[in-house]
């Protein structure tokens, strides 16, 4: 989560360089940070609570999605970089 | 990033249905190596993230330095890197859930041989640019 704000932030930089297709960037990556973060409690109480029992099953949407978002913040970096 | 709830009847619980097609059989591993399988993920979405940011930080800060295609190209090859690397996460998670599940041995890291060999690009094409400037 920290990573995407980081991240975020660094997007926001670039603004004077880049124009307004970089709020797109900003959008998906804090966008990505504040799902991850209204979630955290509820998955590290799931994980905690897992353990305990010594189960805890594989969140694949959570993979997938922030998978997606890396992907997605890849693609639109690329199409800011070439239209500049 | 994980999920746990306990069935009414007291047994297994029951899985999603994206989790039961992208995890079909075996059984749920050690809690701790599903917990590193994530932790590993992490790691590698981190990765990513820095080399995102480092593609569009090189086509906004290193006009005085390269030329405009060079720069670009550099900028596109990162920011290719950083997408496959994202992808290339999800996919190794997954590899890696199923062998644990089924109790097989651990594929291979395919994503390590091709950030080691991007990166070695990346670093070549500057050092000659740089030298050659």
């Amino acid at each position: 989560m920290l990573s995407l704000v980081t991240a975020s932030a660094l997007y926001l930089r670039w603004l004077p360089h880049h124009g307004l297709p970089i709020l797109l960037l900003f959008a998906v990556s804090a966008g990505a940070a504040l799902a991850i973060y209204l979630t955290q409690r509820r998955r590290y109480g799931a994980s905690a609570y897992g353990v305990s029992r010594e189960r805890v099953d594989a969140d694949v949407n959570a993979v997938l999605w922030t998978a997606f978002a890396g992907v997605a913040l890849g693609a639109l970096g690329i199409g800011v970089v070439l239209a500049a | 990033m994980t999920n746990s709830q306990d069935a009414p009847d007291g047994g297994a619980p029951p899985r999603g249905r994206l989790a039961e097609r992208l995890l079909p059989g075996g059984e749920e591993p050690d809690p701790r190596f599903t917990l590193a399988n994530e932790r590993t993920f992490l790691a590698w979405i981190r990765t990513s993230l820095a080399l995102l940011a480092g593609g569009i930080a090189i086509e906004a800060f290193t006009s005085d330095l390269f030329l405009e295609p060079v720069r670009k190209g550099l900028a596109v090859v990162l920011l290719l890197l950083g997408m496959l690397l994202s992808a290339g996460a999800a996919l190794r998670w997954l590899r890696v859930e199923r062998s644990m599940r089924h109790k097989a041995p651990l594929p291979l890291p395919l994503i390590v041989p091709l950030l080691a060999g991007a990166g070695a690009v990346a670093a070549a094409v500057v050092l000659v640019f740089v030298l050659w400037r």
